[in-house]
């Protein structure tokens, strides 16, 4: 452990919120494609209402990436190595890796929702509908699949980044985080797009039940994995598990995030009871993932 | 960076006696902690310990060094009375206890030689008939007269049991430091001491150092190659400015100064009062000396008739150092004061008193760099912001000049071990500062200018001074500034020259009294021994003596009476310390061109101090001076008799040997003598300057000051760089975790410290490098404080020197800034936290 | 060809000259946290007092490349004293976490082996400075970039030393090819064995792939804030990457799961 290592000073507003959003856009998507893969006509309103959420969602991420920059005007430098003036990428970085990955899963995204747009009929200009046409020659599945494959990798690496640190707390978890990342992307993902289902009021029992019930599978795995990467941690989670983050980690992420939902979640099913807690879960669900992002980053900076 | 290298490549031992364990104990072997103000305890112990040592009785090295090289055998006059015997005072002490008489200090002596010359046509031939008779010896040191047997009984008690009660310094390590030296002295292994002001300012500064060369030279360490006692000086070149007197008591090149108080009222009086004391040393050449200094004064206008001028050469009247001159302007005798590299506002002593009195000046001129505290105490010192004075009432006049740095100037440095280095000018000064070079040569033409027509004889000295330093085009050449005056020209002058021909004299042996020669300082004479060439600037080191890096002072002789490097016969005292010895076969051409057999020879190339064809058994002329006078073994050619004084019959005002006294204010008794403090101790009991009672109940705790690497003295040089200044942004204190408990002071926080001169606060720093001492079974706590801070500057703190007193050594009127007593307690000056 | 620095902490004094040396060769400023502006004084005033033994300025940041630390080892009775000095800087790592993590390589590699940070590339993304194990390369406000050690490349690469090295007056610092610098290293090392010192130790010979920069410690590195066994944090990027795919693919599969074709058993999801 490297206690001497200094912390990059990110501030949880730009960094912990971008990790957050790119998870759930991530997440939505991967549903949203799987689901249409699966080709289940009955839940169509799910993949519909996760490619509207990804892409919107995912457009706010660079710009909480940038602003977060020493200096924002040189961003293009990630993709662009000026001195040989090629394009450029360092495979020893997440970082690096990440970016790019966002910038193709920000594309497939864009196209799935254009497509939507289309498809609603939402979409006049004759331009885009001409763009459309010329992307409409590769079928649909094959840029989901692929935006699917990069969503989770924009959902993972940012684990994976603060891992491969020297920061006391982000390498004690190591490698635990990446994992947790992806399956909060995934809860908050499935959580998002019922909300907006739900906030839409859609009337599809079904779709919101599988949704729950997937939900659940991934905060289960999610839970898992906090309790794994505590352990792993051992002393030097004391930052995450103590004090201020202590409060928003255990309290917020795992009581509110993870374990009431799975408790409403289990007792709304039981016979008899008339309360449905769809929205109230996903709402929380997505509050302990945001609290989830925050904590970590956070505490791992403390000195 | 010597010190370590002689560590790791040569298993050199370091051992450090410091109170405190600072960064230089750190990288020794041994840290011996002693509390402030008890070194002659310390070192009176380690001689005692020596000289009853089975070694040194043993091995004839010490017996042969001792008894032919120092005053050991000598027999000193039998009414002197040791403090042995007067519990605490040597013999000679005036009625009122003021001052001592050294009548009986003297020395036993053989009746006085049949003079050589009858009438005395020149200075030399006056002291040719002045000359005392041969001291009488012991040479087996058992007369109980004899120097050796006194210094015995005088350091009898001073035992490592006295050591413990006294320095509050474990036995165990005394006797290390002691056993380690001993065992590292002798024929072929010398140790040295190096010391600097945790040894000066004290009321017994002189007298420490003296213990410390007593046991030198009982260890036979002084004269050969690693011996000697080695003082650490401080400014850049403060040797150099001692060298030419900045020292208010001397001429350059260590004559004294032209003194009202001593029969100096003609010239002949001046060269005899001073000079026949002396005239048996290599001093016998002083009317040489002296002459050629006036003549450096005046040129033509010195002549034989006007006595060289001497009769118009200011006299002092008194003691005229640092503390009494701040005493004077208080009292508002002084109305000028020129301030040129100085900062008193913040290192004098009694500071507040020093910033009152400089109140009471019409006119100050400061040149420096920065507005510094002095040139600012008008607007913003203490006394003003906290109203005690108002700006308004304060009548001096300041003038505030920018000086050149170092680098903006060419001269030479002398460091500590005399060695002179040449440094060019790199670039101009900014706008209009100038150096002080510049400024001093500009004032005196000014003034010769404006008394150039004024008939007054007392203006004659102006009229006349000899003042010529323009430089040549070509010292100028690329600079702006094309009235620098010329830095060769004041060193040609220095080293001295023939009036006629004005060519460079190679060597202080040419020097005439007949007013032929001029010579700013003879010590440096032969730094440039010829046109064009300084000796200075040479750079040739070699991985020994390096003759040819700089020139050492005097003759390039870098280690001083080093004749002592070899035995009474003139062989090296051992291979391994080889330096000068005596080839019976060496063939020596005079500069007549006469060639001599048998000469000393040095492979080094070190320059020899001592006659170059002078055989070891050759025996001094009773009724010679100077050289004639000394014989072959007698190594130490600047003292009358030739020997390393053990005992001091002459020179010093508090006593022939260096005897414990407590420090002027101290928290105990004087545990040897019932004479407390040192009797003659100079002190000044006037308002403003308080003194604390021994052992006063309001002030038990030892306050030391001292230095850090980080910042440089006052701290005009270092405090106003952001660098430095953020390495120790604020004053602080270093005190013991215990004491830090008992006042409730708490790390880091603020303290306040104070005497009955003043109130500072400063930044507690808790650390276990400082430690109570145990003094006779009663604990004693000692804080430190780096004294370096003022209230200008980007690091700031109060003046350390607002606490401490005007007390001083009586032979040097040195302060007594490294040991008085204080009180702490916790929070701010204010009283707040 | 490689140069870096042996820094030999038992002879090592707390002069800070090399700190000095830094700022002045490289035209650092006094660090900006470490002043502050008071009430009628026209200049900054340092304000950085720690309490913290002699050292005042803490630690290595984007105006400080270098830093000594002052370490007081005092038992109650000082019969054990000692005052460890050790004068700290990059360390040019032959495999270096930050450079690693760079996304835009902006931290490069020159011939004579040090790392350094191309000012006209970096982003100011700071994700090299968590990936330091060290702490050393740090973020300026002031130019929204990262700053660290050069190993003083004007210098090196024009035939000069580096200008701490020079600055050092006991040597304590010494430049060079890092091959030469190991022998010295072995030399003095053995030395000190040879005097008792059995706590002496050499760090950064291999240390997290070694350090072209590196130390001779007479007590343990953690006591001079250098960490036990450092790991270059991209050494254990497989690994992360790794259980994260597994995840990835587990929740894909519990998605497939939840949405397959036949709805009915939803429950199997998951074991209540
Ligand atoms: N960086 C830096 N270097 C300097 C200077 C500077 O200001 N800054 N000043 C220069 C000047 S002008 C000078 S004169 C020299 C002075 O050089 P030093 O003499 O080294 O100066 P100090 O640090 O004042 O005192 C040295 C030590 O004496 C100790 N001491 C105090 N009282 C006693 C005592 O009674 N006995 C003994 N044995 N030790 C005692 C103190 O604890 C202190 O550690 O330094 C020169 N060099
Ligand atoms: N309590 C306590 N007091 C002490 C001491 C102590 O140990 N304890 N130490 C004493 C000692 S050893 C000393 S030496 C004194 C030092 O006391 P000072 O000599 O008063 O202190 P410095 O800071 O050296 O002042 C030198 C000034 O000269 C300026 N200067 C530098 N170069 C030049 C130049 O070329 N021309 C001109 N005109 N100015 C220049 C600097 O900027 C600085 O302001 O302090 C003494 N005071
Ligand atoms: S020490 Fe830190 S900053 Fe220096 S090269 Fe190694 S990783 Fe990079
Ligand atoms: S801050 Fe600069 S140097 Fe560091 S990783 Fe980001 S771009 Fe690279
Ligand atoms: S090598 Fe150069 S840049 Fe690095 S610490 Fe030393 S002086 Fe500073
Ligand atoms: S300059 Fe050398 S001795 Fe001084 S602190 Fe730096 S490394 Fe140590
Ligand atoms: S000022 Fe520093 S570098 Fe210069 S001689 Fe003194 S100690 Fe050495
Ligand atoms: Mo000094």
């Amino acid at each position: 452990m490297s206690p001497e290592s200094q912390a990059p000073h990110w501030e949880w507003y730009y960094i912990a919120m971008y990790f957050y959003i790119g998870g759930i856009s991530a997440g939505a998507y991967f549903i949203g494609s799987l689901v249409e893969l699966l080709g289940k006509d009955r839940l169509r309103e799910v993949s519909r209402a996760a490619y509207y959420l990804a892409f919107p969602l995912i457009c706010i991420t660079p710009v909480l990436l940038i602003a977060d920059l020493g200096r924002p005007f040189r961003f293009w430098h990630l993709f662009y190595y000026t001195k040989d003036g090629v394009p450029y990428m360092n495979y020893t970085s997440p970082l690096s890796v990440g970016t790019w990955a966002l910038l193709i899963y920000s594309i497939m995204s864009f196209l799935s929702f254009m497509n939507m747009l289309v498809a609603d009929g939402k979409l006049t200009s004759p331009f885009i509908k001409k763009l459309h046409d010329i992307f409409s020659r590769i079928p649909h599945k094959v840029y989901t699949a692929v935006g699917s494959f990069f969503g989770f990798f924009v959902a993972g690496y940012t684990g994976v980044l603060l891992n491969t640190t020297s920061r006391p707390l982000w390498e004690a978890t190591d490698p635990v985080i990446g994992a947790l990342f992806i399956a909060s992307a995934a809860s908050t993902g499935a959580a998002a797009i019922a909300v907006v289902m739900a906030w839409q009021n859609i009337q599809a029992e079904e779709a919101f039940n599988r949704i729950e019930v997937f939900d659940r599978t991934a905060l289960i795995i999610e839970f898992v994995l906090i309790a794994l990467m505590v352990v792993v941690a051992g002393q030097y989670a004391r930052p995450l598990v103590t004090g201020f983050y202590g409060i928003l980690f255990l309290g917020g992420t795992v009581v509110l995030g993870i374990i009431i939902p799975l408790w409403l979640g289990w007792s709304g099913r039981r016979p008899g009871s008339a309360f449905n807690p769809v929205m109230l879960n996903a709402v929380l669900v997505l509050f302990g993932g945001a609290l989830l992002r925050i904590s970590l980053v956070q505490a791992g900076q403390m000195k | 960076r010597w010190p370590l290298k002689a560590k790791t490549e040569h298993g050199a031992i370091l051992m450090h006696v410091d109170p405190r364990f600072t960064r230089t104990s750190a990288l020794c072997d041994i840290h011996v902690p002693i509390r402030a103000g008890t070194d002659i305890t310390f070192l009176g112990a380690i001689i005692s310990h020596v000289i009853n040592s089975k070694r040194w009785n043993t091995d004839p090295f010490f017996r042969e060094y001792v008894a032919n090289y120092t005053n050991a055998a000598t027999l000193v006059n039998p009414d002197f009375k040791d403090t042995e015997d007067l519990n605490g005072l040597f013999s000679g002490m005036s009625e009122d206890g003021k001052a001592y008489s050294n009548a009986t200090w003297s020395y036993q002596r053989n009746p006085a030689p049949a003079p050589s010359v009858t009438e005395a046509k020149t200075f030399t031939d006056l002291l040719l008939q002045k000359i005392p008779g041969r001291p009488k010896t012991d040479r087996t040191l058992k007369d109980p007269h004899t120097v050796f047997q006194i210094v015995k009984r005088h350091y009898k008690r001073y035992t490592p049991e006295m050591v413990e009660k006294i320095c509050g310094c474990p036995k165990e390590k005394f006797l290390q430091v002691a056993d380690t030296l001993l065992n590292n002295s002798g024929r072929d292994k010398t140790s040295n001491i190096v010391y600097a002001v945790g040894w000066t300012q004290h009321t017994v500064g002189v007298q420490i150092i003296r213990t410390a060369g007593m046991l030198q030279a009982l260890l036979g360490n002084i004269g050969r190659p690693g011996g000697g006692v080695l003082a650490l000086r401080g400014h850049a070149t403060i040797q150099g400015s001692t060298d030419i007197a900045t020292l208010y008591h001397s001429l350059p090149g260590y004559l004294n100064m032209p003194d009202a108080r001593k029969n100096h009222d003609t010239f002949k009086d001046f060269i005899l009062t001073e000079s026949v004391p002396l005239s048996t040393s290599y001093w016998g050449n002083y009317p040489k000396f002296a002459v050629s200094y006036f003549k450096a004064q005046w040129g033509d206008a010195a002549t034989k008739e006007n006595n060289y001028g001497y009769d118009y050469h200011p006299k002092i009247t008194g003691d005229h150092s640092h503390l009494p001159m701040f005493v004077d302007m208080m009292d508002g005798k002084i109305k000028g004061f020129f301030v040129m590299g100085q900062n008193p506002a913040v290192g004098g002593q009694n500071a507040r008193f020093q910033r009152k009195a400089l109140a009471k000046l019409d006119w100050m001129v400061v040149r420096d760099y920065f507005e510094t505290e002095t040139s600012a105490f008008w607007r913003n010192s203490p006394e003003v912001t906290e109203g005690e004075v108002k700006s308004s009432d304060i009548k001096t006049e300041v003038f505030f000049l920018p000086a050149a740095m170092v680098s903006e100037m060419e001269g030479s440095f002398t460091n500590t071990q005399r060695l002179l280095q040449q440094h060019e000018k790199a670039a101009d000064p900014p706008a209009d500062a100038r150096s002080d070079v510049w400024f001093t040569y500009r004032l005196g033409k000014q003034l010769k200018k404006m008394y150039a027509d004024s008939t007054t004889d007392r203006d004659w000295a102006i009229k006349n001074l000899f003042w010529e330093y323009d430089p040549e085009p070509a010292e100028v050449a690329g600079f702006r500034i094309k009235d620098e005056p010329s830095a060769y020209k004041l060193l040609k002058e220095i080293n001295g020259y023939n009036w006629s021909d004005k060519k460079p004299l190679p060597s202080f042996a040419n020097l005439k009294e007949d007013g032929t020669t001029v010579c700013g300082a003879w010590i440096y004479t032969g730094v440039i021994p010829e046109e064009g060439v300084n000796k200075a600037r040479n750079r040739h080191g070699d991985d020994w003596i390096s003759p040819n890096w700089g020139f050492a002072w005097p003759a390039n002789r870098h280690i001083m009476y080093n004749r002592a490097s070899a035995d009474v016969q003139g062989r090296p005292w051992s291979e391994k310390k080889k330096l000068v010895y005596w080839d019976p076969k060496g063939e020596f051409k005079d500069p007549t061109g006469k060639i001599i057999i048998g000469k000393w020879v040095s492979p080094s190339g070190e320059g020899i101090d001592f006659q170059p064809t002078k055989a070891p058994n050759f025996r001094g002329k009773d009724n010679g001076i100077a050289f004639d006078w000394l014989s072959g073994n007698d190594p130490f050619i600047m003292r009358a008799d030739g020997k390393a004084w053990l005992f001091a019959p002459a020179g010093l005002v508090d006593g022939p040997l260096p005897a414990h006294y407590e420090p002027y204010e101290s928290p105990v008794q004087n545990l040897l003598y019932k004479q407390q403090a040192n009797p003659v101790a100079k002190t000044w009991k006037i308002p403003g300057n308080p003194y604390h009672d021994v052992a006063d109940p309001k002030y038990p705790i030892v306050v030391s000051t001292y230095r850090l690497t980080e910042h440089h003295l006052t701290g005009v040089m270092t405090r106003w760089l952001p660098w430095l200044a953020e390495l120790m942004p604020e004053l602080f204190c270093e005190i013991s975790p215990e004491l830090a408990a008992e006042k409730g002071i708490k790390n880091a926080e603020y303290m306040t410290i104070e005497t009955a001169r003043g109130r500072i606060q400063a930044r507690a720093l808790v650390t276990r490098r400082m430690r109570p001492f145990l003094i006779n079974g009663k604990t004693v706590h000692e804080i430190g404080l780096p004294w370096h801070w003022g209230w200008q500057a980007q690091a700031a703190g109060d003046v350390v020197n607002n606490l401490s007193a005007l007390v001083a050594d009586p032979n040097v009127t040195i302060h007594e800034g490294k040991v008085f007593t204080c009180n702490v307690q916790a929070g701010k000056r204010g009283g707040a936290a | 060809m490689t140069k870096g620095m042996f820094v030999d902490t038992s002879i090592c004094t707390g002069c800070k000259a090399c700190q000095v040396a830094c700022k002045e060769w490289n035209g650092l400023p006094g660090e900006p946290s470490h002043f502050h502006t008071v009430p009628d004084r026209p200049y900054r005033v340092a304000k950085n007092f720690t309490g913290n033994s002699y050292d005042n300025t803490g630690n290595l940041s984007a105006t400080d490349w270098r830093h000594v630390r002052f370490i007081e080892q005092f038992n109650e009775n000082r019969t054990e004293a000692r005052w460890l000095f050790a004068s700290d800087s990059c360390k040019h790592c032959n495999d270096a976490g930050c450079l690693n993590a760079c996304p835009v390589k902006a931290i490069v590699r020159t011939d004579m082996g040090n790392v350094n940070v191309q000012q006209d590339v970096c982003i100011g993304c700071k994700y090299c400075i968590p990936s330091c194990p060290y702490g050393v390369i740090s973020f300026s406000e002031q130019t929204g970039t990262v700053h660290k050690c050069t190993l003083c490349n004007d210098r090196i690469h024009n035939g000069l030393g580096t200008a701490c090295a020079k600055a050092c007056p006991t040597g304590s610092i010494s430049f060079g090819e890092v091959a030469e610098l190991k022998k010295n290293a072995d030399a003095r090392l053995a030395q000190l064995k040879k005097l008792g010192l059995a706590n002496a130790n050499i760090y950064g010979y291999n240390e997290a792939g070694g350090l072209n920069v590196f130390y001779l410690f007479i007590d343990d590195p953690s006591v001079y804030g250098q960490p036990k066994n450092p790991v270059v944090p991209q050494r254990r990027l497989f690994r992360s990457a790794a259980l994260t795919v597994v995840t990835a693919i587990a929740v894909a599969a519990a998605a497939i799961i939840s949405f397959r074709e036949r709805g009915q058993q939803k429950n199997k999801g998951v074991k209540p």
